[in-house]
């Protein structure tokens, strides 16, 4: 059990790693504004699907739907937001991997600390934003129950978990590929489409809906964001389906780590 | 303390044609080739030993280097670092060995080398006051207490240096693997980064194993010498017996320009007049010298080991 050995002094080093992690941030705040800026592609959305929605709801939604829609998946977004698969491409093809793995902490769970220590500086970003939205519509407030709250916040977390695992697994692909991100745009453009990012899956026709609430896609974004407003008739169900994709993402990215590191070639370092 | 045994690193390395055709066909059908980096390479190494390992570009030396330090994974054969697989990187090695490289840093680019420090203490699990001792220490060896705030990327090449240096050690490792520790360095930082060197070694009784392009980082630091060239190990042994065999004369020097000693084997190099004598006969020389030019500065010295080198290399089969 050397994940359990190896715990309580990862324990306390995270501290640590979170504010070393924020400075880097802060450091980078120009950079790191223009990227979550990036991320607002919700924003768009919100503003497309209210226009469809004015001669009356689309499958339930009216324009103050959409509003809340798109307004928490804007929030949610930005806080499962990762790049650990730009991050990993880089260090094995450039060999800046080396000094990392010469540390007792696992170069992976450093990056975590340092994704995790990012959003404060996020939500900090994003509040400008949200005020200006809620001043434009007041109605996009709303009061989840505290059971929702909670099945929310654990769906946040699993989402989260999800994506920063999802990025790692293809950024592991660069131990034995070349065009590991290029396989990942694959990946985000179908997150993109069955993620609840770009249509809220209930906007779906019945058939691909029934497949894609069972998709990692759903699980990664669109999951969190139904359960939060209290639109996802079955949140147990969707909880489940996020914790079953957690753990077999989890178990690939070990098995993938335990064999790429082998092929690490170490390059120029 | 260091056991190597039989220790070969083969690479697959892509082979692709040139042009948009050979690109087409390697995506097609992809041609690999093995390149044999090491082979069956043993040695060992004790604590608190000084082992330089040299060899030409590609020799297989940092290849040999990354396998100690667990960076790469052996093909074949047997390594083993304080009695652990390096391989395996368990935390129980990893916490009394460090890798300084110089071409690579573990610096945070953006933020003072503090933070740096900082962080390590924590992935290392370190007792802050025994940290705190032994970065006193380190900020005063390598006179670093005027670049703690400022942010690395300011720093120069050879203050970055310093402070990779400083983090590498944080946690008093017991063995060092330096890969080309110097490179880049102008020539006082060399010199700054070595006296470093030596001091660690002798003060935390580490043991050091260097790579380098500088034979005075080896003339300097390490009194073994592991010769690794084509993959294998060529010589291991003590660097004076090896200069000994390969260069057994003796450099005498005489300042200025004396024509009337070319006749007797000297040359002109940089100043001087020069001619490498067998050690037995250089009193002889020196005599005849003095005799010619009874004012004349003269020298000897051992011949320098890059020369050594040289005709190690030249000479090999």
């Amino acid at each position: 059990m050397s994940l359990l050995r190896a715990l309580p002094p990862l324990l306390r080093a995270f501290p640590t790693l979170l504010r070393v992690g924020f400075a880097e941030m802060v450091a980078y705040r120009a950079e790191m504004v223009v990227w979550i800026l990036t991320a607002t592609l919700p924003l768009v959305m919100l503003a497309l699907w209210s226009a469809a929605a004015e001669g009356g709801p689309l499958a339930g939604f009216g324009q103050a739907e959409f509003a809340r829609y798109f307004t928490v998946t804007l929030v949610v977004r930005q806080v499962t937001g990762a790049w650990v698969v730009w991050e990993l491409n880089h260090l094995v093809r450039t060999g800046a991997l080396s000094p990392q793995l010469l540390r007792p902490v696992n170069p992976l769970l450093f990056n975590l600390a340092e994704t995790l220590a990012a959003i404060p500086v996020r939500l900090l970003v994003l509040a400008p934003i949200l005020l200006a939205l809620f001043a434009w519509r007041p109605d996009i407030a709303f009061l989840p129950s505290p059971a929702t709250a909670l099945m929310g916040a654990l769906s946040v977390l699993l989402a989260f978990a999800l994506s920063w695992l999802v990025q790692a697994i293809f950024g592991m692909l660069s131990f034995w590929l070349e065009q590991s991100v290029g396989l990942f745009g694959l990946w985000f453009a179908a997150w993109g489409l069955f993620g609840g990012y770009i249509i809220p899956l209930p906007l779906l026709p019945e058939g691909l809906r029934a497949v894609a609430e069972w998709l990692p896609f759903q699980a990664s974004l669109g999951a969190p964001v139904e359960i939060l407003l209290g639109i996802e008739p079955q949140p147990l169900r969707s909880l489940l389906v996020q914790a079953g994709w957690v753990l077999l993402a989890t178990l690939l990215a070990r098995w993938m780590w335990a064999r790429g590191i082998v092929r690490y070639g170490a390059v120029g370092a | 303390m260091i056991d190597v045994h039989e220790l070969s690193k083969t690479y697959r390395v892509p082979v692709k044609e040139p042009g948009l055709a050979g690109s087409l066909r390697s995506l097609l059908r992809r041609q690999t080739r093995d390149v044999q980096a090491v082979a069956q390479v043993s040695f060992r190494i004790e604590q608190g030993e000084r082992v330089g390992f040299l060899g030409p570009n590609g020799a297989g030396k940092t290849t040999t280097l990354k396998m100690l330090a667990g960076l790469l994974h052996p093909s074949s054969g047997r390594v083993e670092v304080l009695g652990l697989r390096p391989q395996d990187r368990p935390t129980e090695l990893l916490r009394q060995i460090t890798l300084v490289m110089g071409q690579k840093q573990q610096l945070l680019w953006d933020l003072p080398p503090t933070e740096t420090f900082e962080l390590n203490r924590a992935m290392f699990d370190l007792d802050r006051a025994e940290w705190r001792r032994t970065l006193d220490e380190l900020i005063e060896m390598l006179s670093l207490q005027a670049l703690l705030d400022k942010p690395v990327r300011n720093l120069s090449l050879g203050e970055r240096m310093k402070c990779e240096l400083c983090a590498a050690l944080l946690h008093r490792p017991r063995v060092l693997f330096l890969d080309e520790p110097t490179i880049g360095l102008d020539v006082e930082m060399q010199a700054q980064v070595r006296r470093f060197i030596a001091q660690v070694n002798e003060a935390m009784g580490a043991t050091v194993i260097l790579t380098s392009h500088y034979m005075q980082d080896i003339a300097a630091l390490t009194p073994r010498l592991l010769i690794i060239d084509q993959g294998r190990l060529r010589y291991d042994g003590p660097r004076d017996a090896l200069a000994q065999r390969i260069a057994p004369e003796r450099r005498i020097s005489v300042r200025g320009s004396h024509p009337a000693l070319v006749e007797r084997g000297f040359r002109e190099e940089q100043g001087r007049m020069v001619a490498d004598v067998p050690t037995g006969g250089a009193n002889r020389v020196l005599a005849e010298v003095l005799g010619l030019l009874p004012e004349a500065e003269l020298g000897v010295e051992e011949i320098p080991l890059d020369e050594v080198m040289a005709r190690y290399f030249r000479a090999r089969p």
